[in-house]
């Protein structure tokens, strides 16, 4: 059943990059230009699932969530938009532009210092997205452009693991640990760079072309454990 | 009147299929000790709030996988802001519900045990294990958003599924309990509370009634 729909399934493709990289705005030309040439695309964004939005949101608003209720919750988030929102799309056939994906909560839980392997596990089984595209920005970079937008909030900033008051301050411990783990994982899970220092058309161009390249990597190979898991708990509604 | 006994820090951890009997009998244990003269709390299940947030959405398409996260999520607030306080303090804390319930309930109805245990790495080895008594064997659970883990998870999975949470689902449950590796627990039955008290007081009398 899951090879059979290998074919017409659409395309998963994740953004990621440390804050400020321009992914948001990456995504959203990626989406324009795929409709425009009569894809069904669909984006999806971290800690964005109805279920689990709410809960985050009032529990980071009074400070207290521990670093693993927080990886936790996030973890939760992602499965039910695996589930719910994710999976149902490709196997109509849909593009799925996940703006952040599993990776940012192994580089932001990992630089919170849990143990890569015990999250790896949380999120299992994985449904691997066909293309990663990593905006490389320097930690330094990521700190300037947030800080000419906005100030951090508690937990982007880190200052839940930093323990430093000033959020720019603590952001700029932060991000620097963001930004290696990323770059771990890049090596380990094989992102495509594009330089977020580029121009925004420079790179919207260059993401064109990796997503004309892009190849489906088989569900059967890769994702086999979680498209099973979804399909025997909504074989029903798949067909 | 004895004196308030304080000793080194420990977590007895209260397993079981049911809400009501974990509850009730983790209660007896904490009055037994109490007798005694022993310090001791007891951390419920869901004292984060997250499962009674959760059942106040409006999309309740949760499956087992994320429920399993949400217990988890659940046990990590609990350990931060009830658990260890208390056993930083020396106290003794009765988790009621602990590991074993998530586990099991997870097992129950598939998931993978070795993903179920590593998921709950994070939470330390109790230092005391016991069993609530299982009542009401020949019954599937009450589908309950308020009474314990499973009830909930029966409530929630069985929109999806509604013949899946049946006598059979707690039947597997309860084989789960009997077959984890801390199947050595005590039953809480009367005699197993006053054994258990003993062990944790060093065989200290009841303080006498008044």
């Amino acid at each position: 059943m899951i090879a059979a729909r290998e074919e017409s399934r659409g395309l998963l493709i994740a953004f990621e990059g440390p804050d400020g990289s321009g992914k948001t705005t990456q995504r959203k030309l990626l989406k324009r230009w795929l409709e425009s040439i009569g894809h069904n695309v669909i984006s999806t964004r971290w800690a964005s699932s109805p279920l689990v939005k709410p809960l985050l949101k009032s529990r980071k608003r009074i400070r207290t969530l521990s670093t693993e209720e927080y990886s936790l919750l996030h973890a939760v988030d992602f499965r039910h938009r695996v589930e719910t929102k994710i999976l149902p799309a490709l196997w109509k056939g849909q593009t799925v532009l996940a703006d952040r994906y599993l990776f940012t909560a192994l580089a932001r839980d990992a630089a919170r210092g849990l143990d890569l392997d015990w999250l790896l596990h949380a999120y299992a089984p994985v449904l691997w997205p066909d293309l990663v595209i990593y905006f490389s920005l320097s930690p330094e970079d990521s700190r300037r452009r947030v800080a000419s937008t906005r100030e951090p909030h508690f937990y982007e900033a880190g200052q839940d693991v930093t323990g430093i008051e000033d959020p720019l301050a603590s952001y700029s411990q932060f991000i620097d640990r963001v930004v290696t783990e990323y770059q771990n994982l890049s090596v380990v899970f094989k992102f495509v760079t594009v330089d977020a220092g580029e121009a925004v058309y420079r790179q919207h161009t260059k993401v064109r072309a990796l997503i004309e390249q892009a190849k489906k990597r088989p569900w059967s190979t890769f994702s086999g454990e979680a498209v099973k898991e979804w399909l025997a708990k909504s074989h029903s509604k798949a067909d | 009147m004895a004196g308030k006994v304080t000793l080194q820090g420990r977590l007895i951890a209260v397993d079981g299929t049911r809400g009501r009997d974990t509850t009730r009998d983790a209660q007896a244990l904490a009055d037994e000790l109490k007798r005694r003269s022993i310090r001791c709390a007891v951390s419920q299940w869901d004292a984060s709030g997250l499962f009674a947030e959760l059942a106040l959405g409006s999309d309740l398409r949760i499956s087992a996988r994320s429920l399993s996260l949400v217990y988890a999520a659940d046990l990590a607030f609990r350990l931060r802001w009830e658990i260890r306080p208390i056993l930083d303090s020396g106290g003794i804390v009765i988790a009621a519900s602990y590991v074993d319930t998530a586990v099991a309930f997870g097992e129950s109805v598939g998931l993978p045990g070795n993903w179920l245990r590593e998921l709950f790495r994070f939470a330390p080895a109790a230092d005391g294990m016991a069993r609530a008594v299982e009542r009401k064997l020949d019954k599937p659970w009450k589908q309950r958003l308020d009474r314990g883990y499973a009830e909930y998870c029966a409530a929630i999975l069985s929109r999806s599924a509604p013949k899946a949470y049946s006598k059979s689902a707690r039947k597997k449950m309860i084989g789960a309990l009997d077959g984890a590796p801390t199947a050595q627990a005590t039953a809480l039955t009367p005699k197993g509370i006053n054994a258990f008290a003993k062990i944790l007081t060093g065989n200290r009398p009841a303080a006498s009634s008044r």
